[in-house]
């Protein structure tokens, strides 16, 4: 069995033991909601957090940066010269969430799947161990916004972690989901887990999964009518009305991919590359040189974002979906139209029984 | 070449410019090459309709159709300078260095369109792409039935490629009709939108087994269908490349993104039929 027990005293052990040979980020809170990753030192490591609220700023950046330098050049009297700049870093992620973690699996679909690999991405994730936290405290932990029980990606992941750690109360139950996670359960503060641990997890995550207040039933529904093109123009109108155009959702989303790249100048004749995370909600997103804008309207815009994570059509090309329940999005936007809300609104849209409304309508929506 | 970046998607390979050739306003020729010879052999193999990305430091990177065909013995773009990064390579001179990457995208399936019909019709610099296609037809003519071009440009100084277009009005196995917008003086030819030639008496366009290619601008694009759907030629062999934003060219970084394809990988050539069902203005 790939499961051991730890002490509660004994889980930041974990981190001090990562600690060795890699940068180990963390989460902590800060004032009110306020909560983020940060990389731990010997002055903050015993202030990081096992429950608290999913920091807004995904743990992605730490495979896909918010700013991140792809190469450097130069141009010395005609002489080009450019390098790629890689970062290779050992890290490890500890406390990372369930929903983030399907985040990062997803990422790695589409970074590193069908015929380009990402090379930039590739070597950051080829060093990164993932310590995933199984969200078990109901009122720290669940924000009203989680839905990861929706798109069955938490409360507690079941892949892609290297490790797991989660709250059975007196102790914590550790799964390895990697053979270096597996090979971590050599040191001494693990302890053999026995059935009944195994039960007491099953128990409390029954407990958790009750108490999510977003549950959104409707999200596999609405994959099948955002797949079939069933969705009324009307009905993208109305959440594109809503949509303040401010990319908030695509930047704290933690399986969204967009980047943009962009040349500045680091010295004189010297000059780095850096692609940023770029966003669908934005009217340049599509626009070309010269002014040309193939899609104009907001609500253009907002159907191509909820398209693109919810279709079949994508579920299938990466095998994974691109919301993973995390509620971020949700909880940032000012318009209120994040993936639950979009969900309700198209519930409220389609389900009506009155038949004499067409449900298909042809040209604009994509099939 | 064997580099330790060699799985580096985004690093472009140092080319080195020959020559420029103004061909209409704003609109020049470059002709380059890859400073490792056995890069430009490789990259040689490309297929009518691809794209490459070209890179200016300091300026950024965009992407280029490939006007030659890989029967030619020179790689060259035709750009306009129309932004920050098409401007800048307007600025470059020649022997100076710039970076290429690619080919990238589908390009045309010109085996499978072996044995039929092949109309061209280009309106401005729409020509840029299908040059390579119509000059890749003709150095396998055996292998194609008829080869019609039409081309239109607002004035008679803004056709592309002239040397071209003579050599194809004069040749036997093309036909090749012009026309402008508006004449100059000195013209002679016919005026009037490149869907008017379809028209022009004399003129009779092939229907069956038939591919009809067509790149412009998106109002010439639209009439131009609807004259071709007139004819009854069917969606699915009329095609066309798409233009987009892109910034990697290798389906990652999700400005191409339309209907279900990104137009970098699974286009830039897309049949009509494909086309109206991606749900978004050409």
């Amino acid at each position: 069995m790939r499961a051991r027990t730890l002490a509660r005293d004994d889980v930041l052990k974990v981190v001090d033991l990562l600690r060795r040979n890699r940068e180990v980020l963390a989460p902590f809170c800060g004032r009110g909601r306020d909560t983020y990753f940060d990389v731990v030192t010997d002055d903050n490591r015993d202030r990081v957090r096992i429950h608290l609220p999913n920091p807004y700023y995904p743990p992605k950046r730490y495979l896909l940066p918010h700013i991140e330098r792809l190469m450097r050049s130069r141009n010395d009297h005609g002489d080009l010269q450019y390098s790629p700049t890689y970062d290779e870093t050992p890290r490890a992620l500890f406390g990372i969430r369930s929903c983030d973690v399907a985040g990062i699996a997803h990422l790695d679909r589409f970074y590193l799947g069908r015929d380009f690999r990402d090379p930039y991405y590739e070597r950051r994730r080829r060093n990164l161990f993932l310590v995933n936290v199984v969200c078990t405290h109901l009122r720290l932990d669940i924000d009203d916004q989680c839905f990861c029980v929706c798109t069955d990606t938490g409360p507690a992941a079941r892949s892609h972690f290297d490790l797991q750690l989660m709250d059975l109360g007196d102790e914590f139950l550790a799964v390895a989901g990697s053979p270096a996670g597996e090979a971590f359960f050599e040191h001494s503060i693990f302890r053999p887990a026995t059935a009944a641990h195994v039960s007491r997890r099953h128990e409390i995550l029954t407990t958790v999964r009750a108490q999510f207040k977003t549950t959104t039933s409707w999200f596999a529904a609405t994959v099948r009518y955002v797949s079939q093109g069933n969705i009324l123009d009307a009905t993208w109108e109305e959440i594109g009305n809503r949509c303040l155009e401010c990319g908030g959702c695509t930047f704290v989303c933690p399986a969204c991919t967009c980047f943009t790249v962009s040349d500045r100048r680091v010295g004189p004749d010297e000059y780095e590359r850096v692609r940023l995370w770029d966003s669908c909600a934005l009217a340049g997103f599509t626009r070309m040189a010269g002014g040309f804008n193939p899609r104009r309207a907001v609500h253009d815009r907002r159907n191509r974002r909820f398209f693109r994570k919810l279709a079949h059509y994508f579920i299938q090309r990466e095998l994974s979906m691109a919301c993973v329940g995390c509620g971020r999005c949700a909880a940032v936007c000012h318009g209120d139209v994040g993936m639950p809300s979009v969900v309700e609104m198209i519930r409220r849209a389609t389900a009506p029984t009155d038949t004499t409304t067409p449900l298909v309508n042809a040209a604009k929506t994509p099939p | 070449m064997t580099s330790p970046h060699a799985d580096n998607i985004y690093l472009p390979q140092t080319a080195v410019l020959d020559r420029v050739v103004e061909d209409i306003p704003e609109v020049r020729t470059f002709y380059w090459h890859f400073e490792e010879p056995s890069l430009q052999t490789a990259f040689r193999r490309f297929r009518p309709g691809q794209f490459a990305q070209v890179s200016v430091f300091g300026a950024g990177e965009f992407p280029a159709s490939l006007p030659p065909s890989p029967t030619e013995p020179e790689t060259f773009f035709t750009i306009r300078s129309v932004g920050t990064c098409t401007a800048a390579l307007h600025h470059l001179q020649p022997g100076q260095r710039f970076a290429v990457r690619g080919p990238y995208g589908n390009g045309f399936p010109m085996d499978a369109y072996r044995g039929k019909n092949l109309v061209f019709v280009a309106g401005g610099i729409g020509l840029i792409p299908l040059r390579s296609c119509i000059v890749y037809a003709l150095a396998h003519r055996a292998d194609y039935g008829r080869i019609q071009v039409f081309y239109g440009a607002k004035t008679p100084g803004e056709l592309m490629y002239l040397p071209n277009l003579r050599e194809w009005e004069n040749s036997a196995g093309i036909e090749c009709y012009l026309t402008v917008d508006r004449a100059a003086p000195g013209w002679t030819g016919h005026i009037g939108v490149v869907g008017s030639l379809f028209r022009k008496p004399g003129v009779e366009v092939p229907v069956d087994n038939t591919i009809a290619f067509v790149c412009g601008p998106p109002i010439m694009f639209r009439f131009v269908i609807k004259d071709l759907l007139g004819m009854n030629l069917p969606a699915h062999c009329i095609v066309s490349t798409l233009e987009r934003y892109m910034k990697c060219g290798v389906g990652k970084c999700g400005h191409c993104c339309i209907g279900v394809a990104y137009v970098c990988v699974d286009g830039p050539v897309f049949t009509y039929e494909q086309i109206r069902r991606l749900g978004e203005d050409i």
